[in-house]
């Protein structure tokens, strides 16, 4: 556990070495805030709700739901790179577990994202954006472990994808793809209850809502008594079938594994 | 320490026509061949040996160094190393192995130096002291102090690869797979790398198993050479014996006024072969003999008596010549050499 722990470690050490990268990511999710403010301004400057949901509410969602989108995606990048690079051949000799270690390192990078950027731009949110808090303490409570639930799905269906780097070698086209599917689908962009019911629907059978909407959905209010538990459950369920197939897909991959390049 | 039995690799490589269209065809169907890298080897190796594993581009080394590591899964056949089927038990078998890859970086790309081996001794578990001991003895014998500090993204080749081999033997493996370490690396680096696994041999009876194409390395590091060809064992046996049995060849290469109708004169027609050559220089000529047959200074005579000739050079019998024969176009046409198999 320790050399994971290690991992973790050095991962926070090595942003601090990329110091000025991270701020200009800071500056533009900075600018970003105040287009999403301002654009929103407008769409409700001739009506008080869209879907029941007030100005306050819908900046609060797609706020916090930004936030939490640049914590679902995961280290699948990393992954990918490494298999095709053929340094996957390296990892392979050495005694830990390479997908905990970059889930280790992954938790390095989140950690430093959370207290260099998501809170003091969230406090930023909180005092000039309009941005609330959650109506309850349980909803607040809720909501935290509903994040955490939807961080892990997040991170596992990137790793997911990227083993496929296994068999498809360039895996580009197939990452744009599902940044695309994942912000679409997961709620990241506007709250699923503006789109049609069939989406709705669609939606509610696959992993992307449980990273982004319902954390948020719970935050907001938007999901409340039993209808929680039952996103919960759902969310729960997902990371379980997640978490195993990939641990199977793993070891089908790496059983079949041509390290390229020699 | 090392046993390998009848062990094969089969790959299948994915055929593609040329161009875009192949590219197109390929996503609907694709024509796989099967390409035999390793064709049944067998090999014991002893702890504490340092043998050299040699071979031509494609003949399968990296292959077999990667089964023997656990990266790859046989097609076929028994490898073990340490008690242990690394394709199995990979961590387990990681634990006790280490390697340096030439081609490759297993150090920390971000993070200085000592960071990268902080981390590596949480990796590999090493106990504290014995860390600071391992390390203070290599940072002396391998000039690593001046280094530590540095970021590895910002060191030379030879300052990295120094670095490579330290971190290699860190945890004091029992099996140190080495993979061109001293590609690309100068005279003065090379020595202190080479003197460095001698050392750790010595020390800690750590069995080396090194591929390269550097036969500088091999002959000063190595007791015993394993050769494979096409994915065969073509020679298993000690540097001195190969030599001995090969020793006795010389290549004489001469310098002509013009070479280009050049015939072996009729009292060398037995005893001597003209080598093919390597670059087409109308003044050259390269002439191979056994000094069993015939003297070296006899050779030179006889073409002086019917060349003029400019210049010459005469080939020490070095593993390399050797080497260069039994597996380039030496191999296949000579007869001779099969007595050695």
């Amino acid at each position: 556990m320790r050399k994971y722990f290690e991992f973790a470690r050095v991962q926070m050490q090595v942003h601090a070495a990329y110091s000025a990268w991270f701020w200009a990511n800071t500056l533009s999710v900075l600018l970003r805030m105040l287009v999403i403010y301002f654009f929103w301004s407008a769409v409700y400057s001739n009506r008080a709700n869209i879907e029941g949901l007030p100005f306050k509410g819908m900046i609060t969602y797609i706020i916090i739901a930004m936030f939490l989108q640049m914590f679902v995606s995961g280290v699948g990048k990393e992954l990918a790179h490494t298999i095709k690079d053929g340094n996957v051949a390296i990892e392979l000799m050495r005694p830990y577990h390479l997908i905990t270690r970059l889930i280790a390192m992954d938790m390095g990078d989140k950690v430093i994202y959370f207290i260099r950027g998501a809170l003091p731009l969230g406090i930023l949110a909180y005092f000039f954006l309009d941005v609330t808090f959650p109506q309850t303490w349980l909803s607040g409570i809720l909501f935290l472990l509903s994040a955490l639930l939807g961080i892990w799905i997040g991170t596992f269906f990137d790793l997911l994808i990227a083993i496929l780097a296994f068999w498809t070698i360039n895996l580009w086209g197939l990452e744009v793809m599902k940044e695309a599917v994942v912000s679409f689908f997961s709620g990241a962009l506007v709250p699923l209850i503006l789109f049609p019911e069939w989406f709705q629907t669609v939606s509610l059978f696959l992993p992307f809502q449980a990273m982004v909407y319902v954390p948020v959905a719970i935050y907001t209010g938007i999901l409340t008594g039993t209808d929680v538990w039952m996103a919960l459950g759902s969310q729960f369920i997902w990371a379980c079938l997640l978490f195993v197939s990939l641990r199977v897909l793993w070891s089908v991959a790496i059983k079949k594994v041509t390290i390229f390049g020699g | 320490m090392i046993n390998v039995q009848n062990l094969s690799k089969h790959y299948k490589i994915a055929k593609r026509d040329p161009g875009l269209r192949g590219a197109i065809k390929s996503l609907l169907y694709r024509k796989y061949e099967i390409k035999e890298a390793v064709k049944g080897i067998d090999f014991q190796i002893e702890a504490g040996e340092m043998v050299g594993y040699i071979g031509a581009n494609g003949a399968g080394k990296s292959t077999t160094i990667k089964m023997l590591t656990g990266i790859l899964t046989p097609t076929s056949g028994e490898v073990k190393v340490n008690g242990i089927i690394p394709y199995e038990n990979r961590q387990k078998n990681a634990s006790h192995i280490g390697a340096v890859f030439g081609q490759r970086t297993q150090l920390f790309w971000d993070i200085p130096v000592r960071e990268s081996y902080e981390l590596l001794k949480h990796i590999y578990e090493i106990p504290q002291k014995q860390y600071e001991e391992t390390l203070a003895e290599f940072v002396e014998v391998l000039h690593l102090e001046p280094l530590l500090g540095i970021p590895v993204r910002q060191l030379s080749l030879g300052q990295k690869m120094r670095c490579e081999l330290a971190a290699a033997f860190l945890h004091r493996p029992k099996v140190v797979y080495l993979d061109e370490p001293t590609i690309g690396l100068d005279v003065a680096v090379k020595v202190r790398i080479r003197n460095f696994i001698k050392q750790m041999n010595a020390r800690y009876g750590t069995t080396v198993i090194l591929t390269t194409h550097d036969m500088q390395d091999i002959e000063e590091i190595c007791q015993r050479i394993i050769i494979i060809d096409d994915g065969t064992v073509i020679y298993d046996g000690s540097i001195d014996r190969i030599k001995s049995q090969f020793g006795d060849k010389r290549v004489i290469h001469f310098e002509l006024e013009n070479a280009s109708h050049f015939t072996l004169p009729g009292r060398l027609v037995h005893d001597a072969e003209i080598l093919p050559k390597e670059e087409e220089d109308p003044h050259k000529v390269s002439i191979t003999f056994s000094s069993k047959d015939i003297t070296g200074a006899e050779v030179i005579s006889i073409i002086m008596n019917h060349y003029p000739v400019v210049d010459l050079t005469i080939a020490d019998p070095k593993i390399e010549t050797i080497v260069e024969e039994i597996y380039g176009k030496g191999m296949k046409k000579e007869v001779r050499h099969e007595e050695v198999f």
